[in-house]
């Protein structure tokens, strides 16, 4: 990680007696794109506004730039929002919403902020539409202004609270990549919320997974896919298969775990991120982690035994329920639909393959 | 197409329905408001002698109600005296609405617009004669003043003339304020205040440049709703405006029932009606720069 430009250190926040925040602590990094994500309720709104100054903390300590932000209101920190309803304001043109927070810059006469403004809409690619109302621009278009409107200010943090989820799929996924290429180009560090983990997979450097008032992981997104800590993190993170498994350790060593439905089976250190303690266990593998193999295909990974229960055409993918020997729950394996893999009928008896090197161990429960 | 085919095609329209439901109140509104209208304007045209009224169109009545100093002076006391009370009003009522519509939690905030309005109860006319009461040389305001010390001579200047006027019209019409600027405050989408602050506006700054434009709405309804009616005025101005604070629609009412001069009467209210059309088009315009279009 860069230089420090957001430090969080134990934020408590209390509504009463609601405990929104249990003691938030991380940094996020100078040019970073970081996002909090999580469902709703989780705190990551919160969060954003303590960081914004909308939002007084209970206890703990907020930094900008090193500078404690206690005190501090949100008109005095380095800090721009865009918000979740984009703020336009309905009595400005688009040109006046972007220059909104040039007044103060006595430093810059008319024509330099003109410029500036021009300049910054041009950025988010609605150059010529200064003179436009804000009230006549679509869902997409008030987003870059907002985004135009927070820029031209060069703050040291854009935070963006939840976006995207106002748009529609096709302009959501062309606005993730807008996103991500204007925080390249201006270099600024960029704290989005969502609760799209997606979205957060797809734009971030790095991503604060949220539940109740607390940062259950802070990882890559790789990592965060990858090595999951605890069960909340893999289940909200994509779709992945928890089984049942007896496990011992064997001091330092490899783990050695009995799946359910799987059999036997050596896990590395590595795939257990939450740690191992012998004993009953939860080990879980990803969809697309397991394959069907069709008839005469070979294979020199692990075979497991199943019945196909249910299956969901998407297109690019299938989607397939497989209840394999010895446990009741059915496990999720996706296929890619290429050429020589029809799609199997209910009932059609399988073998699924899969690796150990693609299991993640999680304690029990 | 033969006239029986239209009228069925007309009949089956939306726009027939839409007729056929408005038809009683444009009715009514025809009969009780075009009509008297239409009268009024007549009558300004015509004259009268003694009894009978003369129906030779002449521009006579509007050649006195602009020649005679008494009634200009009328005029322009009537356009101030409404003009204060408009301003009293407002300035009074926009703090109220922006304290209900702000700070108020939202689960009280119909009980506070609730309360606004139980003053309001009473007839008017009880009202105005409580304001003689509270205002009166022997009055409620003067013997507390007194009574504190703070006076020793009852305080004239409040009853009997303009400025008992503008307080009674500016108490009637406080409501009718209040709630057209609070409903406009009510519709501000409060992450535009956050936004302001974001951007580096102070809370008065923010104020000014998004609040106060954003209800300007509001405000302009409120002038409008106060300085329509109170122009025309009649028994505030009566009871408790003494000889200095009468009003054209005084003159008008004299004119009428007093002097039998109903056509110079009738000129008075078509000149007053003109002016208060005139001020209203001037605020209406205004609003257009503030209301740009909707959210």
């Amino acid at each position: 990680m860069t230089r420090p430009i957001i430090t969080l250190r134990d934020v408590q926040k209390y509504y009463g007696d609601y405990h929104a925040l249990r003691g938030i602590t991380a940094e996020i990094g100078e040019g970073e794109f970081f996002s909090l994500l999580g469902p709703s309720g989780c705190g990551k709104t919160t969060l954003l506004r303590t960081i914004a100054g909308f939002e007084d903390i209970t206890s703990g300590a907020v930094l900008l730039d090193g500078q404690p932000m206690e005190g501090v209101p949100a008109n005095r920190r380095p800090t721009n929002m865009v918000f979740q309803s984009y703020a336009i304001f309905p009595h400005l043109s688009v040109a006046e919403n972007v220059g909104f927070g040039l007044r103060r810059r006595t430093d810059l006469d008319r024509r330099a902020k003109q410029t500036l403004v021009e300049e910054a809409l041009t950025m988010v690619g609605l150059g010529g539409y200064g003179a436009r109302a804000a009230h006549a621009l679509s869902g997409g278009q008030r987003q870059r202004v907002a985004l135009a409107r927070a820029l031209i200010l060069k703050p040291k943090v854009l935070l963006l609270d939840e976006p995207l989820s106002a748009l529609d799929k096709k302009l959501r996924e062309q606005m993730q990549f807008e996103l991500r290429r204007l925080q390249r180009q201006v270099g600024i560090t960029f704290v989005l919320v969502t609760h799209d983990q997606e979205e957060a997979l797809i734009m971030s450097d790095r991503v604060a997974v949220m539940f109740e008032g607390q940062i259950a992981q802070l990882d890559s997104p790789q990592n965060l896919y990858r090595r999951p800590l605890n069960r909340q993190v893999a289940d909200f993170i994509g779709v992945m298969n928890f089984l049942p498994a007896t496990v011992s350790v064997e001091d330092g060593q490899g783990i050695n775990a009995d799946v359910a439905g799987l059999g036997r089976a050596v896990i590395d250190p590595e795939q257990a991120p939450g740690g191992a303690t012998s004993g009953a266990a939860c080990v879980g593998i990803r969809p697309e982690m397991m394959s069907i193999l069709y008839e005469n295909e070979q294979t020199d990974r692990r075979i497991a035994e199943g019945v196909v229960e249910e299956r969901a055409y998407y297109g690019d993918m299938t989607y397939y329920d497989v209840r394999l020997d010895g446990i009741e729950k059915p496990v999720t394996i996706s296929m890619k639909n290429i050429v020589g893999r029809p799609v199997l009928d209910r009932g059609t008896a399988t073998r699924v393959s899969w690796d150990a090197r693609s299991l993640v161990l999680f304690n029990a429960a | 197409m033969t006239l029986k085919e239209r009228l069925g095609r007309l009949g089956r329209t939306e726009a027939a329905n839409g007729y056929l439901l408005v038809s009683p109140t444009a009715l009514y509104a025809l009969l009780l408001l075009a009509v008297p209208l239409a009268t009024i304007l007549a009558f300004s045209f015509w004259t009268q002698n003694y009894l009978d009224i003369d129906t030779t169109l002449t521009l006579k009545n509007y050649q006195e109600a602009f020649g005679e100093p008494l009634y200009r002076q009328l005029m322009l006391r009537s356009l101030m005296i409404s003009g204060a009370v408009t301003l009293a009003t407002v300035l009074t009522a926009f703090p109220i609405a922006y304290f209900v519509s702000f700070h108020v939690p939202q689960s009280r905030k119909s009980l506070w617009i609730f309360l606004i309005t139980i003053p309001f109860w009473t007839s008017y006319l009880i009202r105005v004669f409580l304001w003689k009461v509270i205002l009166g040389y022997n009055g409620v305001l003067n013997a507390t003043l007194q009574g504190a010390g703070l006076i020793d001579e009852p305080l004239t200047f409040i009853l009997y003339n303009a400025n008992a006027v503008v307080i009674t019209l500016a108490h009637a019409f406080a409501p009718f304020a209040i709630l057209p600027i609070f409903v406009a405050l009510e519709k501000i989408d409060r992450s535009l205040l956050e936004a302001s602050q974001d951007l580096g506006e102070n809370r008065l700054t923010t104020f000014l440049r998004v609040t106060l434009p954003l209800a300007m709405p509001g405000v302009v309804a409120a002038v409008l709703i106060v300085f329509i009616p109170t122009i025309g005025d009649y028994v505030t101005p009566r009871l408790v405006g003494g000889p200095n604070g009468l009003m054209i629609a005084n003159m008008i009412q004299t004119q009428f029932l007093k002097l039998n001069n109903a056509p110079l009467g009738a000129a008075l209210a078509v000149i007053a009606m003109l002016l208060v059309g005139a001020i209203s088009l001037i605020f209406v315009g205004l609003n257009r720069r503030f209301l740009r279009g909707p959210k």
